[in-house]
């Protein structure tokens, strides 16, 4: 019996996005490449995580997959539809399937508009006609929901905390029953307690509603916590592929993501953090890997040649933790790290 | 009607210089609307018998070169020049909003074009785009009225155009995108409401200043035309008997002060209200 | 004895008290974490030991803060002032608001020099490179020159600490100074912040709401809830058992290798504003264990059997 590979709900295909910017007095404007050649599969009822640092351009993939921004090239497929080809009528009815939070809650919902009306106006968006019976209920199932009592529903936005709104922000969200939906750093701006409470709501509502999560953070350890594989981004492109949160890392840029993250265990401790640098500028990249600058282990011919982002088969040919094919793990690095370091 | 007590109205209301503007306006309002009946005399019927009589019990303000008497005229004036200011800068907002929004929203070829004229007539003096109008289209009443209205309108456009530019970029804007929203709908139902309060303001404001201009358009013989009374148009006849009959022209140079100044305290009691104050300055 | 003691600390603004019965100490070549969630009062904590509470209109009710034998609540504005820059450094949680937007940022290490230690144009600019190298900052004389806008957050945040260390002070207090930061570049400020403390034996004073920064830098950790204390122990004591079920919910929240999915539950509800403190102990709201007397009785400070300090009734291994 053959084994049906499951279509992935959302394939992003050699996308490409470039910004013009940073114009100069003379000469032509400069122009920042901030996705490149990202190809990605999000299969339906996963999480797949996307980390890296501010500039890497992670933002501007989730806001590709939503079509939020158009591409320069490459496509975007939802179950099966071109999302480019789509009119903008045909895309705005589309959109419903489809959903985004939003880093900061605190200017994600409209300072005028009451909790209720914010979570009703998707409905309005979408034509869709609720009568006033109907709306009072949507809104007192969609708060509990996210955990928020039904009293507030006629408070406005500055009358809530943080995790609150962050709360609301996800019910509107879900308020049209989406199948996909991009989380785009959804606590950097929370607490360390909020964030714990909304990933654990996050958790239940993909269990619940068998949602799709296209998840971005800065935080390896929140996305290892929370992914099913994981997408490692540098200055627009995909350095690595886990295909398992427990991946051993084999790229020098997500090992050092990796020793960057604080556990809570002073056992843990550190005595010299790999002195790695910044995240340079997107704008007049390097023609070699583009990591060559901070990189340890860099050579002659990483700044001249850039490395594919493909499974590289030197060492063992399973990953000793996860048992993962090594097909399944590409990394873009002409040295990658062995898999039975650490 | 209940006042709750942070709403706008009652934070106006409830400092000095609020309440005495606001009661000084909705007094003068209040008489331009029922001026037939508040007027103790004809605005038009003239006296000539009676002509520059001082302030007495029997005309309260004395009455002008024709017999007509002043406290009348004024009432009646009040009618022109609240009429003519308020409807002019009606349009000025409605049109400049529509321009300004359009413009901040869609950019664009469009932006540049609105944005090129707004400067331009921007580094004019409204008085002298409302002179230039009036010269070509001629003078009276209406004329006068769109004069004003295409004064104020970069201002408005302006205005408007930076709010939304502004706020275009919250994060709110981007989530009702996601929702499906069309472009129209993200400028009415989001951007202006939120552009609004400065908006507000700076109409309060411009209206004041179009009772200044409606009055110097009338004492330049501009406006609205005799027999029709208006505060600049009195004070203009006045001007042969200043030293004689100083009362023609001191009572409606007085009313122009007092609505100005009035409208100007309102103003500023309804920033402080809205609490926008940076955004009314940087504007 | 200690550089800092701040010994039973309350403070109020109007008639609301914000913090009540604060106490713990810093010593020389330390780094005390002081950790909560917002609204625990570890910022008003901060300003306080700055001297700063009059701006914000408060006041200090009882208690004591002594810094190096001088104690610093009945300290005169003048003297304070004296303090303040030169023995005693602030690191504020945003770099981009606390550099000068029109200078550069070698003017304003050097502008610091000049101020506390007197130097001439000259040292003090030789003074600013060598401390920008200390901070591991290459090519540190071209630095000098650049204005804040042409730098990166974390490169900004190296030219705040580099403004703090500049009149060489005995305690620096850091607040939150690596929130709007990337995990990597707070990997390396909270690096150094630490590797100055021991090389420079001064006092590090490090407030954040992450119990895996303090794991990673904290001798000592106080533990804030409600504008009190919760617990307050060394910080290998408090991670090997933790005293009082806040500061066990705090290490929690934060994902670790190898955790089963569903086991990041966070802590339910939030903060009380102060206007709605409840009687009794603050955190029984959100707490797993309260039961009636957490509702009515406020629990007193008490020594646990690790040598910390906890303030709940119920805890294990707790001795009179």
């Amino acid at each position: 019996m053959t084994q049906l590979l499951p279509t992935p709900l959302v394939s992003l295909t050699a996308l490409n996005r470039t910004f013009s910017g940073g114009k100069r007095l003379l000469g032509k404007p400069r122009t920042m490449n901030a996705v490149s050649d990202v190809t990605l599969q999000i299969e339906r009822g996963s999480v797949t995580g996307v980390v890296g640092e501010s500039g890497c351009g992670k933002s501007t993939l989730a806001r590709l997959a939503l079509r939020l921004i158009e591409p320069t090239s490459g496509s975007v497929v939802f179950d099966g539809v071109d999302i480019r080809s789509l009119s903008p009528k045909t895309m705005r009815q589309m959109r419903r399937r489809m959903q985004m939070v939003f880093q900061d809650p605190y200017s994600a919902i409209d300072p005028r508009y009451r909790l209720q009306d914010a979570l009703l106006e998707p409905f309005r968006l979408q034509g869709i006609k609720l009568t006033k019976l109907e709306a009072k209920a949507k809104v007192e199932e969609l708060l509990p929901m996210v955990g928020l009592r039904p009293e507030l529903a006629r408070s406005f936005p500055h009358q809530l905390s943080g995790g609150q709104k962050q709360r609301a922000c996800i019910a509107r969200a879900l308020a049209l029953q989406p199948e996909f939906l991009v989380l785009d750093e959804p606590t950097a701006s929370l607490d360390v307690s909020i964030q714990a409470q909304i990933i654990g709501l996050l958790e239940r509502l993909k269990a619940e509603l068998g949602l799709t999560y296209l998840f971005i953070s800065h935080d390896l350890s929140l996305v290892r916590y929370f992914s099913d594989k994981i997408v490692v981004m540098y200055l627009g492109r995909v350095v690595e592929l886990l295909p398992e949160p427990s991946a051993l890392p084999r790229h020098p840029y997500t090992k050092a993501l990796l020793d960057s993250t604080f556990e809570p265990d002073p056992k843990l401790r550190r005595t010299v953090t790999p002195a790695v640098g910044e995240i340079p500028s997107a704008f007049d990249l390097p023609q070699g890997c583009a990591y060559a600058s901070r990189c340890p282990f860099a050579q002659d011919r990483c700044r001249i040649e850039r490395p594919e982002l493909e499974p590289r088969p030197e060492g063992s040919l399973r990953n000793v933790v996860g048992n993962i094919p090594l097909h399944a793990h590409p990394v873009a690095c002409h040295f990658p790290l062995p898999l039975t370091s650490s | 009607m209940t006042l709750s007590e942070d709403s706008t109205f009652y934070r106006v209301v409830s400092s000095p210089g609020g309440a005495l503007s606001t009661l000084f306006l909705v007094t003068v309002i209040f008489v331009a609307i029922f001026a037939d009946w508040l007027a103790p005399y004809s605005f038009e019927i003239q006296n000539l018998p009676m002509a520059n009589t001082p302030p007495s019990a029997e005309h309260w303000l004395g009455t002008d070169e024709f017999g007509r008497d002043v406290l009348s005229r004024i009432i009646h004036g009040a009618r022109t020049s609240l009429k003519v200011s308020v409807a002019a800068i009606s349009v000025s907002v409605c049109v400049g909003m529509f321009l300004g929004a359009m413009s901040g929203y869609l950019g664009g070829t469009f932006d540049r074009i609105v944005t090129a004229v707004v400067d331009l007539t921007w580094s004019f003096p409204e008085i002298l785009i409302a002179l230039i109008f009036v010269a070509i289209v001629g003078a009276g009443m209406y004329s006068t009225m769109m004069a004003i209205g295409i004064a104020y309108l970069a201002q408005f456009t302006r205005l408007t155009r930076a709010q939304i530019l502004s706020l275009k970029n919250e994060t709110y804007v981007e989530a009702t995108v996601s929702l499906g929203a069309r472009p129209l709908h993200i400028v009415f139902a989001h951007l202006l409401p939120n552009a609004l309060p400065p908006i507000i303001v700076a109409a309060m404001l411009a209206t004041g200043d179009g009772i200044i201009l409606e009055a110097t358009l009338g004492f330049f013989g501009l406006g609205a035309q005799p027999p029709i009374p208006s505060w600049g148009g009195m004070m203009s006849n006045g001007t042969a008997q200043m030293f004689t009959a100083p009362w023609i022209i001191v009572f409606p140079g007085l009313m122009v002060a007092l609505s100005v100044i009035a409208i100007n305290m309102l103003g500023d009691s309804l920033i402080r209200a809205l609490d926008i104050r940076s955004q009314v300055r940087t504007a | 004895m200690s550089l800092l003691a701040v010994d039973d600390l309350s403070i109020s603004i109007g008639n609301i008290t914000l913090l009540e019965g604060i106490t713990f100490s810093v010593d020389k070549g330390q780094v005390l974490g002081i950790v909560g969630e917002s609204g625990s009062g570890k910022s008003l904590t901060a300003l306080t030991v700055m001297g700063l509470l009059p701006l914000s209109r408060g006041r200090i009710r009882s208690g004591s803060m002594v810094f190096d034998g001088v104690e610093l609540t009945t300290l005169p504005e003048r003297a304070y002032r004296k303090l303040r820059g030169s023995r005693i450094a602030f690191i504020a949680q945003n770099p981009m608001t606390s550099l000068d937007p029109v200078m550069s940022v070698g003017d304003q290490i050097d502008q610091v020099l000049r101020l506390h230690l007197k130097m001439t144009r000259k040292a003090a600019r030789l003074r600013s490179i060598e401390l920008l190298s200390q901070l591991r900052i290459p090519e540190a004389f071209e630095v000098c020159k650049l204005y804040p806008h042409q730098l990166s957050g974390g490169m900004k945040q190296r030219i705040v600490i580099a403004m703090a260390l500049a009149a060489d002070p005995d305690l620096i207090i850091a607040d939150e100074p690596t929130t709007a930061l990337d995990v990597t570049v707070q990997a390396q400020i909270i690096e150094l912040l630490v590797q100055l403390v021991r090389q420079r034996d001064m006092a590090l004073m490090l407030i954040t709401h992450d119990m895996g920064v303090i794991a990673h830098a904290c001798d000592q950790v106080v533990v804030l809830y409600a504008g009190r204390v919760a617990e307050s122990n060394e910080t290998g004591a408090i991670f090997r058992h933790q005293s009082h079920p806040y500061t066990e919910a705090l290490i929690r929240c934060i994902p670790r290798a190898g955790m089963a999915p569903g086991s990041l539950k966070g802590i339910p509800g939030s903060v009380p504003s102060v206007a709605a403190y409840k009687s009794g102990c603050r955190f029984h709201p959100r707490c797993p264990i309260a039961t009636d007397v957490c509702r009515t009785e406020t629990p007193q400070i008490r020594t646990t059997a690790d040598g910390g300090y906890v303030a709940c009734h119920f805890t294990a291994g707790v001795q009179e």
